[in-house]
């Protein structure tokens, strides 16, 4: 009958603990970027909180093809999705993701991240030409996609699950950030695209106050140097000027947003500088320009001091001698220009119509401003073919200059080896860089880090780091409990509670002062119908029971029993007795023997107890009548006895009657009879003995 | 013991001064908010001038005087010179403020007590900070983690956690939990029992009616103005609550294409919403919404135009119009003018936004019934002429030659260091060899050319500039010097020090700069006069703090350990103290200024490590963010003297097992119906089918603490149903 508490009956709170040990292993699984560039996605789980870094697609692929390798996990199981930067190579798969998986954790990036991401997304849907059921997502799913994603401002640590995180200023683009994962006290850095090089607009990737465990970090460029900043900007306006000069044309292929703000800051201050060249027109054709301007225009916070203070002046990204193109049918190609056009992969859109146009001049120029990605037009013409194959399917010779001039803002293998030497993790793993150059950074860094025991690891796609991590789990006992410190070999026994990583050890009465946790004390107080003498049972019980006591009772002075000062045996009245007593479960085992004792015992006496009630049963009735007599003057006031038995209650000239044999009540005024039928009712049940069928 | 917390009131308690309180952490001084009142008297500061020398970080919560305007004053005077924290918005509109109060007092009066050149030095200090960001302190405070959190009322407003060993401080004083159109509300309510909480009871008093209610008032109030051909003067502060009552116009004049002018004037207004502009991060989630999609920013005000003079405003044809002015003290400031001038026609309407400070003008209007009539100075800066010229005049030449003698002699120390320093200033992201045209606040053109263009120091190589020979002429006395050098020097200083301020805090309008720099000679004259006051006065409540009744449900929500009361009227003060003896907790205090009360909490802690045995055996419940499980442990010394805790290697003892959770009678009967159970509520205790009541005894809410134990007792008649609801009784729990 009774149940032992903590049994496995039904329960609304409980959920079955996992069982399963949380390993101390931490797991790094690149599901894309792995050896490659594109598609950057890392997997980690480490004490059974899941991570995910960026969800990007292959630019070099389309369709399901692009895609991160997300079948190797379970997307359910991600408590926390963290996006660094707006790039398609980082966030483009986010909203297929997030509406066509069975991800249900939180998704973070920072405002500017947010705000570029939905244009940007907004556009690749409608510039990729794909067929519909390729499409990995439309419109209305970014528009879904949008009310997920939650923003993160830089150095904002936030806590979800018990993982908590933060970032940092990355460089790269508007917005890029840095993430910092703490998992019980075990921090991961994954650096995504960073720069450590100010330039025009943006700050240096910072470097983070903490050095983490274990660092994610890019190795796009491998062991290549840049050139320094102000040297290329030299070559580029240089070889632009030149053409313009000559009356050739330039085409800068680049990638709409993010780093082609930059060109268009250098761009623009060239020619207010060069009055000579201002007949010659800029054009930035983007369908995207004039909406991301607003959000270049709106995080300025984001960005470094100098543009800040020239904010002060005049927004420096309202261009003076730059103007939008919205398609190639309204530009008009007469004489020299330089035309800023995206894709930068030059596989469709804008950039490839113009490329098509001008390759076969020899005046003109193409000024390949990035990292180009292998398997795209662009990759194949830095190796200056002879001929290329243009959208039509014609080949046509490539008598172009090709010039390749990086800004893409990805730190070079100095500024890496530089990090990590700041940083010194004692792990680094490698992603977003081709297997050749990663390899090669790999080895460099082999060699500079020998003396320091650095583990370097450069998995593949959905090649799995495992790294073992020992930590030490502290608690903090608190309260009552720590009123001194105990001395060797003392014993301590609490309540240890766990919240996120931290450990307390409390004692019972303090749960409520140090958590949002109380606790409580359940009374039991059962009454059992028993006619007999309330010797039969004590002498019964201390048969049975070891400890069993009398005491009398504090208020009333009735002498009650004590089984083992756990359960009080009292007699109420001559038909019942009743047993209180404090749930626990060994109480509950008493308290069911003592019941299962009391009713073995009133079986035994039938014939004394139906003598019994039937004597009493008369004046029962007569003491009842009185009481609910009672009752309802003190309800009512005015009550009396009518002339057919009845009772007459009279409130405010409204008048009830009441028929007391059946709880009948008449009366005109409907609110004072439901209050006298409601009356009634629980007089009776208060007055009258409850029918004990159920026993 | 745990961490020794000291609070100290320096200003602001027991009345609604302004708030500075100084708050010792293990004997690291932390001064939060440094404020003053509009009128700048400086014996407020009196205590804290006491201490400022061994104050050893500041922390800023709003952006208004009251907050944080004796920061230049005190970095100047009393030698503060701890490091400020503060969030961008709070840091950025703070000083706004501080320049549009400097300026409005500069036009009326003599005022010395600090200079721009003060609050941007005071400003420069300032470490900048975003929400929830943990800030590690080092040093004498290593150990101190410092993080703002959202408070609502002003934008970048904050409420700072300060922790120390796991033990919360926090301080939280104009916090405001409802949501408004520009700000979220406050994050006050997710920090459940630090250790101590410092708060305010200014608004202890007081109620709000709804806020859509109060919207429509106020729109009615300012439309049947300007309807009766009326003018609206609104005195609001520089950049703080203003914000919100320009979105309210904005959007009601967009909804309803209203022609009405809308003025915002202040010295600072068009930087003002400029800045505000790029704050967008800062404010509400909607806001921030609306951004994302249709990419308007909400501050890109159509209907108001934006004034940084008051000529300009006089330059406006004739006609109702909304005036939105600085100080909302009317004590000075364009309000004060505008509101002279207004005052005496029956159609204007003058409509305070907030509580004006103690004793000022604003405050003695809002007084019921308002007076007839109020004596008012009014001031004005005229330049000067004839003789007072020429005696002007000639003490500048006197002082200027002096000036030259001694900056000769500083000059050729100095002269080497103006390399580097110069180098380091100047733009390092030339491309070729084009000066830029507006090399602003670089004056040494002189050192120029020492320059490589575009040369940018890369962190593998150690930055080398050309060495570059200075050649000079000496004579037996030094360097020979001429003094014109130094004269046009000193002109091309006034002029630069202006943009060089501007460069470091931001832009200023060109007109307030001129004015600011404005070096004409000039003084002030002053005359009396009495107004009387024939326009309509209103006060209505926008000042964005809770209410008396959420800031008391939010205080027992939070359930601090100790509660240290600050800023608020005696009787306000008094009020909330009792409320809170009575529900939050037992430990409240409402010190005096320069009273320390010791608010250390008596926690006894020490921290011992879980081995790996142990925790291998313990197996976890989870209760919503919490797991918890009952350990036997021994303890066991290592040698470095830490504790480490092993499994018993005896039996262990049995214990009293220990029930945790929290029942809530409304859902147990839920729960116990979706089982098939009838129940109902009758007097106070839960009927479970016909025999078995349940009931709660000792009340849990009147012992302070959010849940202490419960008391729960179950009777009922020997059935099965008696036991049936007992088990469920007991799947609400966990026992252990």
């Amino acid at each position: 009958m009774a149940s032992i508490v903590g049994g496995q009956g039904q329960s609304l709170k409980r959920r079955d603990s996992t069982l399963t040990r949380e390993s101390d292993v931490m797991t790094i699984t690149p599901l894309g970027a792995g050896s490659e560039v594109g598609r950057s996605c890392v997997f980690m789980t480490f004490k059974g909180k899941t991570i995910m870094f960026d969800c990007g697609i292959h630019p070099g692929f389309s369709g399901m093809a692009a895609l991160p390798y997300f079948d190797e996990i379970d997307p359910s199981t991600i408590d926390v999705l963290l996006i660094t930067h707006f790039h398609l190579d980082h966030a483009a798969s986010l909203p297929y993701f997030l509406e066509k998986t069975t991800f249900k954790g939180r998704v973070f990036m920072t405002h500017a991240t947010k705000a570029i991401y939905k244009l940007l997304l907004s556009d690749f849907v409608k510039v990729s030409k794909v067929s519909v059921e390729d499409m990995l997502f439309d419109e209305q799913d970014i528009l879904r996609s949008m009310d997920k994603i939650e923003v993160i401002d830089f150095h904002q640590t936030l806590e979800v699950n018990g993982i908590r995180f933060w970032c940092y200023t990355a460089g790269h683009v508007l917005g890029a950030a840095m993430f910092m994962v703490d998992i019980a006290g075990v921090r991961v850095l994954y650096t995504g695209d960073y720069s450590r090089e100010e330039d025009r607009h943006l700050r240096a990737a910072e470097l983070p106050q903490f050095s983490p465990d274990v660092c994610i970090i890019e190795a796009t460029y491998g062991v290549q140097l840049h050139q320094p900043r102000h040297i290329r900007e030299k070559r580029f306006t240089d070889v632009i000027h030149s053409t313009v000069a000559q009356g050739g044309r330039v085409l800068i292929p680049a990638f709409a947003l993010g780093r082609a703000q930059e060109l268009l800051l250098i761009l623009d201050e060239y020619w207010s500088n060069h009055p000579e060249l201002h007949n010659v027109p800029i054009y930035y054709a983007s369908p995207l320009a004039k909406r991301c301007m607003a959000v270049y225009q709106t995080y300025i916070n984001a960005m470094n001091e100098r543009i800040r203070n020239q904010f002060a002046n005049s927004n420096p990204f309202d261009f003076k001698h730059i103007s939008p193109l919205k398609s190639i049918d309204e530009f008009n190609d007469v004489g020299p220009s330089v035309v800023m056009a995206s894709p930068g992969s030059l596989q469709s859109g804008l950039s490839r119509q113009l490329f098509d146009k001008w390759c076969a001049e020899k005046k003109n120029v193409c000024l390949i401003p990035g990292y180009v990605v292998e398997g795209t037009l662009a990759k194949t013409i830095i190796n200056e073919p002879k001929e290329v194959t243009l959208m039509n399917g014609l080949t046509a010779p490539l008598n172009m200059q090709v010039h390749y001039i990086s800004f893409s803002a990805h730190a070079d293998s100095a500024q890496t080896t530089t990090f990590l030497e700041e940083l010194m993790p004692p792990n680094i793993i490698l992603v977003h860089g081709e297997a050749n150059e990663m390899g090669r950074l790999k080895q460099k860094l082999v060699t500079h880090f020998t003396d320091r025991n650095t583990k370097l690891y450069t998995p593949k796609n959905c090649q799995s780091v495992e790294m073992p991590f020992n930590v030490e789990k502290m608690a903090k006992t608190i309260g009552k409990l720590a009123e001194r410190t105990p001395d060797n070999g003392e014993n301590v026994s609490g309540l240890l509670v766990r919240k996120g990583f931290s450990y307390q050890i409390i004692a019972p009465d303090d749960l409520h002062v140090f958590s949002q946790l109380s606790t409580a004390n359940v009374t039991q107080r059962i009454t059992i119908p028993y006619s007999g003498a309330f010797g039969v049972i004590k002498h019964r019980l201390k048969q049975i029971y070891e400890s069993v006591e009398s005491v009398p009772d504090e208020e009333t002075g009735v002498l009650t029993l004590q089984v083992h000062e756990r359960v009080t045996v009292r007699q109420d009245s001559e038909n019942h007795l009743s047993l209180q007593w404090t749930a626990d479960p060994i109480s509950d085992m008493v308290s069911d023997s003592v019941v299962a004792l009391v009713l073995n015992a009133s079986r035994e006496m039938p014939k004394v107890v139906e003598e019994v009630i039937k004597d009493e049963g008369v004046e029962e009735l007569k003491k009842s009548e009185k009481i609910i007599h009672a009752l309802l003057l003190n309800l009512f006031g005015n009550v009396k006895y009518g002339e057919d038995g009845r009772l007459v209650i009279t409130v405010d000239d409204n008048v009830a009657y009441l028929d007391k044999q059946t709880g009948e009540v008449e009366s005109e005024n409907e609110g004072l009879k439901e209050r006298v039928k409601v009356a009634f009712r629980r007089i009776q049940t208060a007055v009258k003995p409850i029918p004990v069928s159920g026993v | 013991m745990g961490t020794s917390v000291q609070v100290t009131p320096l200003c602001g308690v027991y009345n609604e001064n302004p708030l500075s309180y100084l708050v010792s952490i293990d004997g690291f001084n932390i001064l939060i908010d440094c404020g003053w009142n509009d009128h700048f008297h400086p014996q407020l500061l009196q205590p804290l001038s006491r201490v400022a020398s061994t104050i050893d970080a500041v922390l800023l919560s709003h952006s208004d005087t009251l907050h944080l305007g004796a920061l230049p004053y005190a970095m100047k005077q009393f030698g503060l010179s701890a490091p400020v924290y503060a969030t961008e918005p709070v840091f950025r509109l703070g000083l706004l403020t501080m320049y549009d109060h400097y300026l409005s007092r500069k036009q009326v009066s003599e005022f010395d007590l600090f200079t721009l050149d003060d609050i941007d030095s005071a400003f420069q200090n300032v470490t900048r900070l975003t929400y929830s960001q943990n800030c590690h302190l080092s040093g004498k405070g290593e150990g101190i983690v410092i993080a703002p959190h959202v408070a609502g009322h002003l934008l970048g407003g904050t409420v700072w956690k300060i922790t120390k060993d796991g033990e919360d401080v926090i301080y939280a004083v104009d916090f405001n939990h409802r949501k408004e159109r520009h700000l979220n509300g406050t994050v006050l309510e997710s920090f459940v029992r630090p250790a101590v909480l410092i708060t305010d009871a200014y608004n202890a008093l007081s109620n709000q009616p709804y806020r859509r209610q109060r919207d429509q008032e106020f729109l009615d109030a300012i439309l049947n103005t300007l309807r009766g051909n009326g003018n609206v003067l609104l005195p609001v502060d520089t950049a703080g609550r203003v914000l919100e009552l320009l979105l309210i116009l904005e959007q009601h004049w967009e909804q309803h294409h209203l022609t009405f002018p809308i003025f915002f004037l202040t010295y600072v207004s068009s930087s003002t919403v400029d800045y505000v502009k790029s704050f967008l991060e800062w404010m509400s989630d909607s806001i921030a919404k609306s951004f994302e999609h249709t990419r308007d920013n909400a501050f890109l005000l159509k209907h108001v135009t934006l004034l940084i003079n008051k000529s300009e405003l006089e330059n406006v044809p004739e006609g109702p119009k909304v005036v939105l002015a600085s100080m909302a003290s009317l004590e000075v400031g364009f309000s004060h003018d505008i509101f002279v001038e207004w005052a005496v026609d029956a159609r204007n309407l003058v409509l305070f936004t907030e509580r004006g400070q103690f004793g000022t003008r604003a405050r003695m209007l809002q007084a019921d019934p308002p007076p007839k009539a109020v004596k008012v100075t009014l001031s004005k800066r005229v330049p000067l002429v004839g003789e007072e010229l020429a005696a002007y005049e000639e003490e500048q030449e006197k002082i200027k030659k002096e000036e030259a003698l001694k900056a000769t002699l500083v000059k050729e120390e100095e002269s080497k260091a103006v390399v580097g320093a110069d180098v380091g200033k100047t733009d390092p992201m030339l491309i070729d060899g084009h000066t830029k045209a507006d090399g602003g606040g670089v004056r040494g053109e002189a050192y120029r050319d020492v320059l490589i263009d575009g040369f940018v120091p890369t962190s593998s190589v150690a930055p080398m500039f050309p060495f570059y020979d200075k050649t000079s002429e000496w004579d037996d006395f030094g360097e020979v010097i001429n003094p014109d050098d130094y004269v046009i020097r000193d002109e091309d200083m006034d002029m630069g020090s202006m943009p060089m301020g501007g460069d470091l805090d931001g832009k200023l309008d060109e007109n307030t700069a001129s004015l600011m720099l404005d070096t004409t000679p000039s003084k002030v004259v002053s005359s009396e006069l009495t107004v009387q006051i024939k326009c309509s006065l209103v006060y209505m409540d926008f000042e964005g703090r809770s209410d008396g009744r959420s800031i008391k449900s939010i205080l027992s929500h939070v359930a601090p350990l100790k509660l240290v009361l600050v800023h608020g009227s005696a009787e306000a003060t008094e009020h909330l103290k009792q409320h809170c003896l009575k529900h939050v907790c037992p430990h409240v205090y409402a010190p005096q200024i320069e009273e320390t009360i010791d608010v250390t909490s008596d926690l006894c802690a020490y921290k011992v490590q879980l081995s790996e045995k142990l925790m291998s055996n313990v197996l976890f419940k989870k209760l919503g963010d919490y797991e918890i499980a009952w350990i036997d442990s021994e303890i066991e010394k290592t040698e470095g003297g830490s504790l480490s805790s092993l499994p018993l290697s005896t039996a262990p003892p049995p214990h009293k097992s220990v029930l945790v959770g929290d029942l809530k009678m409304a859902d147990f009967k839920q729960f116990l119906s979706s089982k098939g159970i009838p129940v109902e509520f009758s007097g106070g205790a839960l009927r479970c089918g016909e025999y078995v009541t349940l009931r709660k005894v000792g009340d849990a809410s009147q012992k302070g603490g959010a849940a202490a134990i419960q008391q729960i007792v179950i009777e009922g008649l020997l059935c099965e149903e008696y036991y049936k609801i007992r088990e469920y009784l007991y799947s609400q729990f966990y026992s252990l």
